[in-house]
C-alpha cells in the first residue's frame, strides 16, 4: 500500500524518531519499518539514543544553578547596577590553565575529526617540532597518531570510572582476558604492575579508528591512575622505540611492535610513567 | 517580560546542552557563563518577538566553535618541559558516579565531530525542531539533516562497538 512514487526518505525516518513527522506520513513510515528489519533496527537505535541522552543529561536540569551562572531579575539588577549579573565569580584567570589542557585533550582529536584526516594534523603538530620524530613520517604514522590520541582521550574520559579503587578478581580477570583474546584475535593479557605499586582495576574494549583497542586501567595507593591501551593493528608496521606524546596534562608513552600498538597514559610524573612503560614492555613484548 | 527574566528560564537547558557537548562540568559551565555574559552585553541586538532560545544557542555555538579552534591550535604544540598537572586538580566530580555505559556514551559523544555532535544534541536532547537548529547554527536545513544522519549513524556504530553483548566482567 505504500506509494512507490513517494518512498520513505532518510529524513523522514529521523523526523519519525523525533516525533516531528506529519501525521499523514507516519503510517507510511511504520509500514516501511515493518517491511524492512534493518531500517527498523536503525530507527529503534535512534530512539534509544535520544532516550540515553535524556537519561544521561536531564539531571543537569535539576542541579542547583551555581552562583556564577545566576542572572539577577530585572528589578534587582537595576538597583545593583548593570554589572550585577553573571559576574565573573569563581573563575580567576589563574584557574584557566589547569583546565586548558583538559580542554585540549577532550576537544582536539574530536575537533579535527578523527579517523580520516585528523591523524595528519596531529602528526604535523606532534612530530613536526623535533627531527628526532622524523621517522614517524611513514605510511602508518597517521594511524599510529590516531591510536595514541585515542589512548589519551580514553584515559581522560574513563579516568573517573576508577574513582574507587577495587581489584579485579582472579576469575573475572580470566574471563575478561579470554573474551579480549577472542575479540582481538590474539592473546593479550594485562601486565602486572604491582611491584611499581599499580594494581589492575578494570579493563574494557574500545572501538578504535584502526580496529578494537583493549584498555586496562590501573591505580596505585595514592589514587593515581594509568591506562594501558593495546591495539591489534590491521596494518603491520615497523617496531619503534618509546615515544612520548603529550596531550594537555596527559602523558602517553607509546611504541609499536609489528602488529601491536601500545600506549600507556597517565597524568603522573613522566619518569615514573616511563618506568612503568619499560615494565609493560618487558612483560608483553615477546623476545 | 524583561529579557533577563527570560534568560533565567533558559539557564538549566543551556547547562544541560553544554554538559553533553563538553563532558566536563567546569568547562561546560564556563561556556554557559560566557554565553550569558555575551547575551547580557548584547540585549540591544536581540529583537523582541524572535526566538530567544535560538539566539542563546547561536551565541553558545559561536563561542564553542571558537574555543575548539583555539584548543586545536594550542594542542598541536607539544611542550616537553611543562610540569604535569596532578590529575586530582581536574578530575571530574566524584558525584558523577555513572555506570560504564554512561562513560561509553560520553566517550562516543566526544568522538563525534563537533558539527555532528551539536546537531545530534540540539535535536535529541534539546528537542529543537530541524528549522530551529538550522537557525541556531546558521546552516541550511539540508545540512542539519545530513549532519544528524551521519552523527546518529556514527554514534550508533560507536555505541555498538563499546557495549559488548559478551559477558564482559568489569570491576568498578
Amino acid at each position: 500500500m505504500s506509494d512507490p512514487y513517494n518512498p520513505v526518505t532518510e529524513d523522514e525516518i529521523h523526523a519519525y524518531v523525533d516525533g516531528t513527522l506529519e501525521q499523514a506520513r507516519r503510517a507510511d513510515v511504520e509500514r516501511e519499518l515493518e517491511r524492512n528489519p534493518e531500517l527498523a533496527a536503525r530507527a529503534s537505535d535512534f530512539f534509544a539514543l535520544n532516550n540515553l541522552l535524556r537519561e544521561r543529561f536531564d539531571r543537569v536540569l535539576s542541579e542547583p544553578v551555581p552562583a556564577r551562572l545566576r542572572v539577577e531579575r530585572a528589578e534587582s539588577a537595576e538597583s545593583a547596577g548593570s554589572a550585577g549579573a553573571a559576574r565573573r565569580r569563581g573563575r580567576e584567570a589563574a584557574n584557566w590553565p589547569k583546565f586548558a589542557g583538559l580542554a585540549a585533550a577532550l576537544v582536539l582529536g574530536v575537533g579535527i575529526g578523527w579517523g580520516t584526516h585528523g591523524g595528519a594534523d596531529m602528526l604535523g603538530g606532534a612530530a613536526g617540532h623535533g627531527d628526532r620524530h622524523a621517522d614517524l613520517h611513514t605510511a602508518n604514522a597517521d594511524s599510529t597518531m590516531n591510536f595514541v590520541h585515542e589512548a589519551a582521550l580514553a584515559h581522560v574520559v574513563y579516568m573517573p570510572e576508577v574513582e574507587r579503587p577495587g581489584a579485579m578478581g582472579a576469575s573475572d580477570e580470566q574471563d575478561f582476558v579470554q573474551w579480549l583474546a577472542n575479540r582481538l584475535g590474539t592473546n593479550v593479557h594485562a601486565p602486572m604492575l604491582e611491584k611499581s605499586g599499580f594494581e589492575l582495576s578494570g579493563g574494557r574494549l574500545l572501538p578504535g579508528a584502526d580496529g578494537d583497542v583493549a584498555q586496562f586501567m590501573y591505580h596505585n595507593a595514592q589514587g593515581e591512575r594509568v591506562t594501558l591501551c593495546i591495539s591489534h593493528r590491521k596494518a603491520s608496521s615497523d617496531t619503534t622505540a618509546f615515544k612520548l606524546y603529550q596531550d594537555g596534562p596527559v602523558n602517553v608513552f607509546y611504541w609499536i611492535d609489528g602488529d601491536f600498538g601500545y600506549a600507556l597514559s597517565g597524568g603522573i610524573d613522566r619518569k615514573e610513567l616511563l618506568q612503568l612503560a619499560h615494565d609493560v614492555y618487558a612483560q608483553l613484548t615477546p623476545r | 517580560m524583561d529579557i533577563r527574566d527570560e534568560l533565567i528560564e533558559h539557564v538549566p537547558r543551556l547547562r544541560r546542552y553544554a554538559r553533553a557537548l563538553i563532558n566536563n562540568r567546569e568547562l561546560a559551565d564556563d561556556l554557559v557563563q560566557d554565553t550569558l555574559e555575551r547575551a547580557l552585553g548584547r540585549t540591544a541586538l536581540f529583537r523582541a518577538g524572535t526566538d530567544l532560545r535560538a539566539w542563546l544557542f547561536t551565541i553558545m555555538h559561536n563561542l564553542f566553535v571558537n574555543q575548539v579552534r583555539k584548543s586545536a591550535a594550542r594542542g598541536t604544540h607539544v611542550s616537553v618541559d611543562d610540569e604535569s598537572v596532578p590529575e586530582t586538580d581536574y578530575a571530574v566530580s566524584a558525584t558523577q558516579t555513572g555506570a560504564l555505559e554512561v562513560r561509553d556514551l560520553d566517550f562516543a559523544l566526544q568522538r563525534l565531530p563537533v558539527e555532528q555532535r551539536e546537531v545530534v544534541l540540539l535535536v535529541g536532547l534539546e528537542e529543537m525542531s530541524y528549522a530551529d537548529v538550522a537557525l541556531a547554527l546558521d546552516i541550511p536545513i539540508g545540512t542539519v539533516m545530513s549532519r544528524l544522519s551521519r552523527g546518529r549513524e556514527r554514534l550508533r556504530a560507536l555505541m555498538a562497538g563499546s557495549v559488548p553483548r559478551a559477558n564482559l566482567k568489569v570491576v568498578r
